[in-house]
């Protein structure tokens, strides 16, 4: 598999900066479980922080106004291509004042630390790396499940991004801080903060914030995709697997974004609840930055921060190369979990056409899950999904690894994600 | 704005079939430049006529039967290339011509093109044409440069011709064979390439020829005689690591090829071929979809002992 350096050199060097728009769209589904209920109208002022969205079902969250203004809609819009999605949006005062009643916890190593989880799902935290779960549902560890082992994923193995190496280089100590919270939280004895070794500033700096906090190591893993998905993550540090349709904390392990560790640290020791966060912006744009940017923003304000598009655009991905979806115009919000903003070229955009598989077995050789990816697509393929499923389809983790080598430009990824949606349509319906 | 929307990844490897053919090309070319250089011009006019039937073959079945046409993939050109490369330099240009059809059509196209063959299409050809025309596929000659000895039709060395050479000879090619097989020094310098493209590893053509070596030596031959002499490497370096062919896993592969080294030896000791690298391939590339079957990656999370659904 190729180094998951690819794609970062425009921006691993570039400091973060700070940007605040006019206006930010705020969807009320950023993250996995219920979309929040909007607590406010049109035509309220808000201050930074109130929350906006009330948590719904069991794995809610709180929503929160990412700058003060005044609520000029709240309406469903079309944000994510064809599904609408309730959205409050505010118009900037530019005053920048927080709601009352910010309070922090104080220093994370004398706070109370029953305090910590609900502070965290007030805070609107969820997994920040993408794949936002809340994180104070992964932070409750249920009847009979112990968990040895925090891992704070640096690993940054997406292609392009750079937001977290940037956080972890700048602000080492936050990233600490939010992994201390945790252990004390669960009493947890083992923190890893784990880097990938192309990452050598992020690892000294880590280290050095790191330097005498309780249980807490930096470790260094080889630069390889998909060294930084949670499965492989949890193998390589651990020696653990995590069995099929289970989760890491039944191999006693948890696992946070370090971007989300961060944020816990804001929301424990100064009380912040998520309201900004760091995403890469690169590809064909004029100025390629790790922008520092209000949740809400739009798409085509980042891109104007950072100079505009220097060549037509063809795609643009919310996120990185390999796992990023498609944004379908450049009118979508920065959610919790976007990590980046990857605008390419109209001739990098276009998809070659499939081929026949060759069986050169390089799928097979890069899937980190150990599945046939060609003979899963050739089931796919037919359409028959049982032969998918007895061939595992349902563990892929979407890495992305098979299509991206396959030589025969086969969209293996694509057909096993389908499959896979297909499956759990049909569970559902059987069940019902 | 228009904007192309698809699933990830959005970026793919610089490497397509086109690209790793070409590289298989170009891994041929030393072979074929020697074979061309010890043999004449009569080496290069079989390759050449080998190499545009083939070619030409793939082109009229795609049309006729309404398919894509995928000449442009150069899978056809190294069929050809590697057909040509496994003929004496002697035989008609009617027998390239056969040659190529063979490998294209029958082996190749009647099975789902690209990806679908069960036999390796060059190695499969030539495996009919020595049951077919035996006389013309053995009717090896020396080298065109071989000091004071006239071309005439010769044994290999495994034959009963008598024919003896040393090592330096049979290492840079300067002996009786089929044009691409005789070169050991440029086959490796093709090997060579293809390892630093990683377009193969080296598992299959280092097990092939360990194993073999060492049956050699335990059957009581000279292993470097024996390596050196017949199609061994040509067939471990360009043949048996065909993808189509061979097995997806690094164990698959490993199996295959001890069992490619193993036919040979046994085919040379015991057959009546003294030759043996065609059907043991061959018969090995028949196993490959029963090691596929068995031979599964490791699942991740799988419970010890525990076997994936075949």
């Amino acid at each position: 598999m190729h180094s998951s350096g690819e794609g970062k050199k425009q921006t691993k060097d570039v400091p973060i900066r700070a940007f605040v728009s006019d206006t930010v769209a705020i969807p009320m589904s950023m993250h996995i479980g219920a979309p929040s209920k909007p607590c406010v109208n049109k035509g309220d002022l808000v201050k930074r922080g109130q929350v906006i969205g009330e948590p719904v079902g069991p794995l809610g969250l709180p929503v929160h106004a990412s700058i003060s203004g005044e609520v000029v809609s709240v309406e469903e819009r079309l944000l994510f291509g064809a599904s609408p999605t309730m959205t409050v949006t505010i118009k900037n005062d530019f005053a920048d004042e927080w709601v009352e009643g910010i309070k922090g916890l104080g220093n994370v190593e004398t706070i109370d630390p029953s305090l910590v989880v609900d502070a965290v799902k007030n805070a609107g935290i969820c997994g920040m790396g993408g794949a936002a779960f809340p994180t104070h549902v992964k932070l409750t560890v249920g009847e009979g499940k112990s968990c040895d082992t925090i891992i704070i994923n640096g690993a940054e193995c997406e292609t392009y991004l750079t937001s977290d190496y940037r956080l972890m280089v700048e602000k080492p100590r936050r990233v600490v801080d939010g992994l201390r919270a945790v252990m004390r939280a669960l009493n947890v004895y083992k923190g890893i903060i784990a880097i990938e070794d192309n990452k050598p500033k992020a690892i000294s700096a880590m280290r050095e914030a790191a330097r005498g906090r309780d249980g807490v190591e930096v470790r260094v893993l080889r630069t390889k995709y998909p060294q930084g998905g949670e499965k492989q993550l949890i193998k390589a540090l651990t020696g653990r697997e995590v069995p099929s349709g289970k989760l890491p904390l039944d191999v006693h392990t948890i696992v946070i974004n370090a971007a989300t560790s961060a944020a816990i640290a804001d929301a424990i020791i100064d009380g912040l609840p998520l309201t900004e966060r760091i995403t890469t912006v690169t590809g064909c744009v004029n100025a390629p930055a790790n922008l520092q940017v209000r949740i809400g923003t739009m798409f085509e304000d980042i891109i104007s921060a950072c100079e505009g598009y220097s060549e037509e655009p063809g795609k643009i991905i919310a996120g990185g190369g390999m796992t990023g979806p498609c944004s379908p115009d450049d009118t979508m919000p920065i959610t919790k979990g976007g990590g980046g903003i990857v605008v390419l070229g109209v001739k990098d955009a276009k998809s070659a056409p499939e081929s026949p598989c060759i069986r050169c077995a390089r799928c097979v050789q890069v899937c980190p899950m150990g599945l046939d990816p060609f003979k899963i697509k050739n089931f796919c393929d037919k359409g028959d999904l049982k032969g998918a499923q007895k061939n595992s389809v349902m563990e892929c983790i979407m890495c992305g690894c098979c299509s991206y080598i396959c030589p025969a430009r086969r969209q293996l990824t694509a057909a096993f994600k389908e499959a896979k949606a297909d499956i759990m349509q049909e569970a559902r319906r059987q069940k019902q | 704005m228009k904007l192309f929307v698809s699933t990830p990844p959005h970026i793919r490897a610089h490497e397509d079939t086109r690209s790793i053919m070409l590289d298989v090309i170009i891994a041929l070319l030393p072979t074929t430049a020697a074979g061309i250089y010890f043999f004449g011009y009569r080496a290069a006019i079989v390759i050449a006529v080998s190499m545009l039937t083939a070619v030409l073959s793939e082109w009229i079945w795609q049309k006729l039967a309404k398919q894509t046409v995928r000449i442009g993939d150069l899978s056809a050109l190294v069929t050809g290339l590697i057909l040509g490369l496994n003929l004496p330099p002697t035989a008609p240009w009617w027998l390239a011509c056969i040659g190529s059809v063979i490998a294209i059509i029958l082996v190749k196209q009647l099975f789902g093109g690209i990806g679908h063959n069960f036999m390796n299409p060059a190695m499969a050809a030539r495996g009919v044409l020595i049951v077919s025309w035996p006389a013309l596929m053995t009717a090896y000659t020396l080298p065109a440069v071989f000091p004071g000895v006239d071309a005439v039709a010769s044994a290999t060395i495994l034959g009963d011709g008598g024919f003896t050479a040393n090592y330096m000879d049979m290492f840079i090619g300067n002996i009786p064979g089929s044009i691409g097989e005789v070169s050991k020094a440029a086959i490796l310098i093709g090997l060579v390439y293809m390892l630093l493209r990683r377009v193969v590893s080296w598992r299959i053509p280092v097990i092939f020829v360990g194993v073999f070596a060492l049956l050699s030596l335990i059957f009581g031959n000279d292993p470097l005689t024996a390596v050196l002499s017949g199609g061994v490497l040509f067939g471990a370096v360009f043949m048996a690591t065909d993808y189509t062919t061979s097995p997806m896993t690094r164990l698959g592969q490993s199996i295959y090829a001890a069992g490619c080294g193993l036919m040979v030896a046994l085919i040379r000791n015991f057959g009546v071929y003294p030759e043996g690298v065609t059907f043991a391939i061959l018969l090995m590339n028949i196993v490959t979809p029963l090691i596929d079957k068995y031979l599964n990656p490791r699942l991740y999370g799988a419970k010890k002992g525990a076997k994936k659904n075949v």
